[in-house]
């Protein structure tokens, strides 16, 4: 029996290829797109849940009130906490601080030099996280001011190997502060090896937390002091719940006696959230959880869903339709035994089995596709065989196929077999409407879709077009690290020198992206004005090629510059002042203001260009910006690399292009451009899949109708028309839904910006048109192939 | 007695106006009795031979197939009689087109208890008595119409049925391949089997030990 349907299944799929593509296609397209989000989603849920007592570790959090009544919700706590708690309550089993620090340190041995950054943890940090450590355990890492532990990628990178390293010695110096707090040198008490994990603690190495108690001023030894995160383990049976409100109590107390009365409710509240739950839940509003990660989680769970379901309904339809082709197999089967289950099992079998045909065509495009979505999403996900992932997947398929196959299973087995030998085939109008519906459905998404690639694309080209008020081309930008910090003088000398450098500066902070602020400037009866401000050398505002409205840069022509000012058009205006050059206004000090510069844009595009001024302040400065000559790119980066060696032997020269840098503002835009790309890619083509699905339908439907009209007479061409009439319908109503919905989705997105481009009406018409053209396209074959059939194949049947 | 028909009754309702399609049927069938059902188009021939086949049902009256009352027995169980005991051919012979003639005449097995082995043997002698043992692997498509209905024939006999329905088996067949049909269904009678026959033409009639003549759903001729 077995053989004999699957022979049937197969010469079916001989005899009518193109359905049988059409299912394929609409089902493994849709398959893959939910494995990609399940491995999405499952890399997502798996974060942070790798450590061995996950259900007893948490975070401490505070919710604080600021000035303004909005409730903060604040990760890091005073120091004190941690030895006070330890010392209060039994049913903690081990607290650990954990800060941030040396986020840009140069490792090294004798002769291997290596970037990473660090943290700075309590000695019981690996006794609460799993971390796995080789040839050390929790208790034996961390102890003493010079332990480190370091990650394997970095024990691989100085040693060539992660093992036999315990005692070994390594430098850690700080490559943008000459004076690093933490530098010297430390012996390794454990390496930890994190290949495998995903975890949101990421660190290349890890030094003692009593490096940063033994250097900290006493005074800063206070309880409304913060800066350390603070993680726990609690002894298995502890009431979290009760723990919690004891410990928000005990903090309480302890801020009262340094908080005078009156401030009293600033203090805010402390509680606990579980460790593992950190990452998808990490949204607080106004002290209340609201999510976080975990909607998008939810989010694409349900497009997933949706696709999935989508693509069945589409079979289904596809199923259906030309069901009249099978029943004489049908009405045959019947007659000669076959029972109703007999005729379930066939069907839902074929469709189980063309389901798993289709898995294995999706997960083909899934590792087509995974390198392209790691890079979307960021990720680093794998396709391991893994019997997770395979049950999961032999599930949605199991499910797939029942749901697909079950319809025109139960519909074709439950016809009677007189009905079926006649090829009678009945259809209600709900069936039809709901077919409908769907198209409706899936080309209103398909054409939102379009409208929102085409407004993005043309969003971020704007952005990446508009004149920003400084020139971003042929500007590279580096660190100004190691012997740069004390000779950066030198170095710019030297730089300015080089050949194809047209000029060069430094500055703190990044040029596309700083916001500092600071220096309000009083007025009389109104709120004073709060400035973005950037320090800044000689030579930043040539090197960057900002216009000059008024006055003069910094310049080493005059002496004394750390006491002046420039300041910007939108500065000048707001602050109101005429004829400003000369004038000493009160901004962080008294200044004489020497130069006014045309407004450019120091930050994203989101935000508006606001009052802001540039400080002479050479020492503060952490990164060098070089304008290179254009044409000359390669030699003259070769030529930097030379000088940075000459100054930083051993240290890898990683330097950046400022428009790289610019377009790395919009990561996130251009991710959503590409997903909607894709997205809307997805969206049409499972929509033609359903359209096709309802033009051989209709077809089949209207098959006696077209016979007649063409023994009567009719034009194949007049046919064709009216045929195609019936499909344009459902596409011209998805496009009066779409595009209202379409405006309002994009302009909601396009309000983000303070500099946005305009929602011009071709975008609408173009979403439409490709739409519509898609649309007959789809439908086209199938007309065609109808009106031109001979009148008598259509009528004899009867 | 093989069947019974007695005073059935089948109608449709049309607006408020109810047609007969068969009206007041009464008729006994003895096993080894060769029988032509005539009448002009539209008489009912077509739903009488659905009716005793049990491919349609009745409104009124009685069925009594081997003792066993049809109209009271449930779907399955009417199903597994006449798989047993059954088997059909058609005027357009309604073979599995995407099957080759062995896996059409094979299928009815593939619904009851047989061994592929047990298989084997049956579909092989069929093929031998039928002398189309060549042909096994073609396609219905690839054969004459008369051959598409020897297969037919064949696939009705596989599973040995004692009563074969025809509906008009020859419409579709030149004359000389009609008559080598209605030599076969003669020879296939006087081995045993009980045959009921739907047909138009007078010739073929004449090859049955008995006539119903119907008109307007009535029979009006014994």
């Amino acid at each position: 029996m077995l053989k004999h349907n699957l022979l049937l299944f197969l010469r079916n799929i001989r005899k009518h290829k193109s359905t049988f593509l059409v299912n394929l296609v609409g089902l493994s397209t849709g398959l893959a797109c939910v494995l990609l989000i399940y491995l999405w989603v499952n890399d997502e849920l798996s974060v942070d849940k790798f450590h061995a007592n996950d259900h007893r570790l948490y975070q401490v959090l505070r919710n604080v009130p600021d000035s303004s009544g909005d409730i903060n919700t604040n990760e890091s706590n005073s120091d004190l906490l941690i030895p006070a708690m330890m010392a209060e309550f039994p049913e903690v089993e081990y607290a650990a601080p954990l800060m941030d620090d040396s986020s840009n340190a140069i490792i090294s041995t004798g002769d291997k030099t290596i970037k990473g950054s660090g943290k700075l943890a309590g000695k019981d940090f690996f006794n609460i996280f799993s971390f796995p450590l080789i040839e050390a355990n929790g208790d034996q890492v961390l102890r003493g001011e010079n332990s480190i532990v370091i990650s394997k990628k970095i024990a691989l990178a100085l040693f060539d190997r992660s093992e036999n390293l315990i005692g070994e010695t390594v430098n850690i110096y700080d490559n943008t502060d000459g004076e690093a707090l933490y530098a010297g040198d430390y012996s390794i008490s454990g390496v930890v090896d994190t290949e495998g994990i995903s975890s949101s603690l990421e660190f290349d190495f890890l030094l003692t937390n009593e490096l940063f108690l033994a250097k900290r001023d006493p005074y800063d030894a206070k309880w409304n002091s913060n800066g350390v995160n603070v993680y726990l383990k609690l002894k298995e049976g502890t009431d979290a719940t009760e723990f919690q409100s004891r410990l928000n109590k005990f903090y309480r107390a302890q801020l009262e006696v340094v908080f005078s009365k009156k401030y009293h409710h600033y203090i805010g509240n402390m509680f606990l959230q579980p460790f593992s739950e950190r990452y998808l839940y990490n949204k607080f509003e106004n002290g209340v959880q609201a999510g976080g990660r975990i909607d998008y989680v939810i989010l694409f769970s349900v497009v997933a869903l949706i696709i999935l379901l989508i693509a069945c309904i589409n079979f289904i339809n596809l199923s259906t339709a030309q069901a009249s082709r099978r029943l004489k197999e049908v009405g045959i089967k019947k007659v000669i035994g076959a029972s109703r289950r007999n005729l379930i099992l066939q069907y839902i079998g074929e469709s189980v089995f063309l389901t798993i045909i289709s898995l294995v065509v999706a997960f083909v495009i899934v590792l087509l596709l995974l390198p392209q979505f790691n890079l979307i999403t960021a990720k680093e996900i794998n396709l391991r065989p893994d019997p997770e992932l395979i049950s999961a997947a032999l599930i949605i398929t199991l499910l797939t196929g029942l749901i697909s196959g079950s319809y025109p299973a139960f519909f074709l087995s439950g016809l009677k077999p007189v009905e079926t030998l006649k090829s009678k085939l009945k259809t209600s109008f709900g069936e039809f409407f709901t077919r409908r519906g769907l198209v409706v459905f899936q080309f209103s998404v398909s054409i939102i879709f379009i409208i929102s690639v085409i407004v993005i694309s043309k969003q971020i080209n704007f952005l990446q077009s508009k004149n920003l008020g400084y020139n971003k081309d042929h500007v590279v930008t580096f660190l100004k690290e190691g012997k740069l910090v004390e000779n950066s003088e030198t170095f710019l000398k030297e730089l300015k020198r080089s050949p194809g450098v047209l000029n060069a500066t430094q500055l703190e902070g990044n040029i596309s992206s700083f916001d500092n602020s600071g220096g309000g400037y009083k007025r009389k009866d109104r709120p004073s004005i709060q400035f973005t401000f950037a320090r800044v050398d000689y030579d930043y505002v040539e090197t960057l090629g900002i216009e000059l409205k008024e006055g003069r840069s910094f310049s080493r022509d005059f002496g004394d510059e750390g006491s002046k000012i420039i300041l910007n058009e939108t500065a000048i205006k707001t602050m109101e002042l005429e004829d400003p050059i000369g004038k000493i206004v009160n901004i962080r000090g008294q200044r004489e203001i020497i130069g006014i510069v045309k407004d450019f844009h120091y930050q994203s595009l989101y935000e508006k260009i606001e009052p802001m001024f540039l400080l002479y302040l050479p020492e503060d400065a952490n990164r060098i910006a070089v304008k290179i000559q254009a044409g000359r790119e390669k030699e003259t980066l070769a030529g930097l690399e030379k000088l940075y060696h000459k100054f930083n032997p051993g240290l890898p020269f990683e330097f950046e292009f400022l428009d790289d840098e610019y377009q790395a503002l919009y990561t996130s835009e251009q991710r959503v451009a590409d997903l909607s790309g894709y997205f809307a890619f997805l969206a049409i083509l499972i929509s033609c899949l359903g359209l096709f699905g309802l033009a051989v339908f209709a077809v089949e439907r209207r098959k006696k109708e077209i016979g007649i009209r063409k023994a009567l007479g009719q034009g194949s061409t007049q046919i064709g028309v009216l045929l195609s009439g019936e499909f344009t319908k459902p596409v011209l109503i998805s496009i009066l839904i779409a595009v209202p919905l379409g405006y309002l989705l994009t302009q909601n997105w396009l309000s983000g910006f303070a500099y946005k481009i305009n929602i011009e009406l071709w975008y609408f018409v173009l979403a439409s048109v490709v739409a519509l053209v898609v649309a007959l396209f789809t439908v086209g074959t199938q007309t065609i192939r109808a009106a031109y059939r001979k009148p008598v194949d259509a009528l004899r049947e009867e | 007695m093989l069947l019974e028909l007695n005073n059935i009754f089948k109608w449709v309702n049309s607006g408020n106006r109810r047609i007969f399609l068969l009206k007041d049927i009464n008729i006994q069938v003895e096993e080894g009795e060769f029988i032509s059902i005539m009448g002009p188009s539209g008489s009912g021939k077509t739903t009488l031979l659905n009716v005793i086949g049990m491919l349609d049902n009745f409104d009124e009256g009685e069925y009594n197939f081997l003792e066993e009352p049809i109209q009271s027995l449930k779907e399955k169980h009417r199903i597994n009689l006449y798989k047993k005991y059954i088997g059909f051919v058609f005027q357009a012979y309604h073979l599995m087109d995407e099957l080759t003639v062995y896996e059409n005449i094979e299928m009815p097995l593939l619904f009851k208890k047989y061994s592929s082995s047990e298989r084997k043997a049956l579909v092989g002698d069929m093929l031998d008595r039928f002398n189309i043992v060549g042909k096994k692997d073609l396609f219905p498509t690839q054969l004459s119409g008369g051959q598409q209905q020897l297969v037919g024939i064949a696939r009705a006999l596989i599973s040995s049925p004692k009563l074969i329905l025809a509906d008009e088996p020859t419409g579709n067949l030149n004359s000389k391949q009609g008559e080598e049909i209605m030599e076969l269904f003669k020879q296939l009678n006087e081995e045993g089997v009980t045959i009921i026959q739907v047909t138009h033409s007078e010739k073929n009639a004449a090859y049955g030990s008995r006539t119903i003549n119907l008109l307007d759903g009535r029979m009006i001729k014994d």
